[in-house]
């Protein structure tokens, strides 16, 4: 353990409760994840991927185990307290890129600020900035490309400057050049911020300083 | 932006679902707004028809009965008071509180004088007071002049004016001991079925000087009217600012008229609670079909920072709206929709009540938030995590 963790896991589960039974899709996980580091996270379907991602994500609460963002931990905490953290901590990138349709590039980037009751002060513009899409602002998710669609909502996962940023199959709706250059992007944003990014492609994987592969809700590193 | 921004914006992509509810409110509420302006109309008409039935508080000198008892036997009464009332006294029933709802004060005079061979009883009256009070007279002829034209003019009732033969123009003599007046009938009174038609009517000045009592009147009879009038209280402040004076309401047209008010008002009230509830539920089930359909986008806001409340407040302003906008919209077919009915329903042609206009926007506004209060609760329902790996 040290002292630039910026995700700590400690002995970490999760179950579901599915009518009168219950499935452990995570067993004891632990993982340290240094600020700025970029990991890969992969595994089959049902590997307990996507539930490693929210439990990071504040957006599900662990059935057990420790976890500790940015040094503080977060098990037990209300969900107000963990609104609150997610907002400044987390940015988060799905494959179904989860833009709202009624609104513009902009006002998509603009959300997580508008949330927080932050005033823009040119951080839509430079997230938009960052992802190539300033010329795009005005446009609404319908009248762009699947890959522009992922770089608007990577803008908005950025625009608070959060320190984690999550990407779970970030590229799996893409092809493969427009993938590859997703992973750029979010391999050019690590350093600036722990990058955290589930996918199914090995080739894209080795981008990231580390892989850790989910089995059966255990981990193993790989790399 | 802010976050209403964002609501307006998701109103304006959905306008045409949305139509459905702000439709649900306007056709409530514009029913709600017809029925209050109609029945409103036509109790104003009610009470403007009532203006007719004459006066409804009769203030009178306070007569006070002493019994008279010597030892055990009862020796009769003997009354104590005042006869009359100081007829320079009346200008101040103006200052009492409610003297806004006092539409008539008309002095009386009453007394007998010889009329030929007869006793008749005369009525001393303020001409313009009286005829508020008693606009269904029917006069052959004309009413009684206000201004002083030289000759005393009298009106009869028909009891009088057919054994003596008098019609409009007869000149007669009246006569009281010592004093003697000439006057010309100008009217006889059809027969009303009341004590008056055994009256000779005459300007209260000529009747004072006639009977000998300047500056005297014996009652006054005053006609309170409005809406919610409470004739009671003007009463007893009559009677507070007239000490020896007692003002008695003739409860039983008061009685009347309440009943007509308080049944055409809850017949309006009942209605107006259904289509409430109607309204309420029209939009709740609105908003919670719109819930449902933006479960993905709930999801995504609370994935990227939507607070509770921030997910609650963004739904009871979307209920307000189309309650605001309901309401107003409502307001203006209720009103248009009273104008073509009323007439036809009760007669009466109502005005818009613009002062409902902010009370209905009000309860519009508290009917949109209140059918939020379910879809709000589903909506903090929606779990972040479930909805993103589902979709």
């Amino acid at each position: 353990m040290s002292d630039d963790n910026m995700i700590r896991i400690l002995k970490a589960g999760k179950r579901y409760r599915i009518g009168s039974g219950e499935i452990e899709v995570l067993r004891d996980v632990s993982l340290e994840v240094k600020k700025g580091e970029f990991v890969s996270v992969m595994g089959q379907s049902g590997s307990g991927k996507t539930t490693l991602m929210n439990l990071i994500g504040m957006l599900d609460s662990p059935s057990g185990g420790i976890i500790s963002i940015d040094g503080t931990d977060i098990t037990g905490k209300s969900q107000k307290e963990l609104v609150a953290l997610r907002r400044r901590t987390v940015g988060f990138v799905f494959q179904q890129f989860h833009l709202i349709p009624s609104l513009t590039a902009w006002e998509n980037v603009a959300l997580p600020l508008i949330f927080a009751g932050k005033e823009d002060i040119g951080y839509v513009a430079a997230a938009l900035g960052r992802v190539g899409l300033s010329h795009r602002s005005e446009h609404k998710p319908a009248e762009l490309s699947g890959g522009e669609q992922q770089r608007v909502a990577i803008a908005r996962a950025i625009v608070m400057r959060p320190k984690i940023l999550l990407a779970d199959e970030a590229t799996g709706a893409l092809d493969a050049a427009t993938g590859s250059m997703i992973i750029s992007l979010l391999r050019s944003l690590a350093g600036e911020m722990t990058v955290i990014m589930v996918t199914h492609n090995s080739e894209l994987a080795k981008l990231s300083d580390r892989i850790v592969n989910l089995k059966d809700g255990n981990i193993e590193e790989k790399k | 932006m802010h976050l209403h921004s964002l609501v307006l914006k998701d109103i304006s992509r959905r306008k045409t679902k949305l139509l459905v509810a702000v439709l649900g409110v306007v056709v409530a509420f514009a029913a709600m707004v017809a029925v209050v302006t109609t029945f409103s109309a036509a109790t104003d008409s009610l009470y403007e028809e009532s203006n007719n039935f004459g006066a409804n508080i009769i203030v009178r000198p306070e007569v006070k009965t002493i019994p008279l008892v010597a030892g055990s036997t009862s020796m009769g009464s003997l009354f104590t008071g005042e006869n009359y009332i100081e007829e320079s006294d009346i200008p101040r029933i103006h200052t009492i509180m409610d003297s806004s709802k006092l539409s008539a004060v008309a002095p009386r005079l009453y007394g007998v004088a010889e009329l030929g061979d007869s006793s008749v009883v005369i009525m001393g009256v303020d001409p313009e007071e009286e005829r508020k009070l008693k606009s269904w007279w029917k006069v052959q002829g004309s009413w009684i002049s206000s201004e002083n034209t030289g000759q005393t003019e009298v009106m009869v009732g028909s009891d009088i004016a057919t054994p003596l033969g008098l019609t409009e123009g007869s000149l007669i003599t009246l006569h009281n001991g010592n004093i003697s007046m000439d006057a010309r009938v100008t009217g006889v009174i059809e027969s009303t079925g009341s004590n008056e038609d055994a009256y000779v009517i005459l300007p209260l000045s000529d009747s004072q000087d006639l009977l000998n009592r300047e500056g005297k009147v014996s009652s006054l009879e005053v006609r309170a009217l409005c809406n919610e009038c409470p004739v009671e209280e003007i009463s007893m402040q009559i009677e507070d600012k007239f000490p020896g004076l007692e003002a008695r309401s003739m409860s039983q047209i008061v009685r009347n008229e309440l009943a007509i008010i308080e049944h055409t008002r809850s017949s309006a009230m009942a209605v107006s609670i259904i289509t409430l509830l109607v309204s309420t539920l029209t939009v709740a089930s609105t908003m919670l079909a719109s819930v449902n359909e933006k479960f993905k986008e709930i999801g995504i806001m609370r994935a990227v920072g939507a607070s509770d409340v921030q997910v609650v407040s963004m739904l009871f302003f979307e209920g307000a709206i189309i309650g605001a906008v309901g309401g107003i919209i409502g307001f203006a077919a209720g009103t248009i929709a009273s104008t073509i009915s009323a007439p036809l329903l009760v007669q009466v042609p109502p005005s818009p009540m613009w002062s409902i206009l902010l009370p209905v926007t009000g309860i519009c506004i508290f009917t949109g938030m209140l059918a939020s209060i379910l879809p709000a609760k589903r909506a903090l329902g929606v779990d972040p995590a479930e909805v993103l790996r589902s979709v």
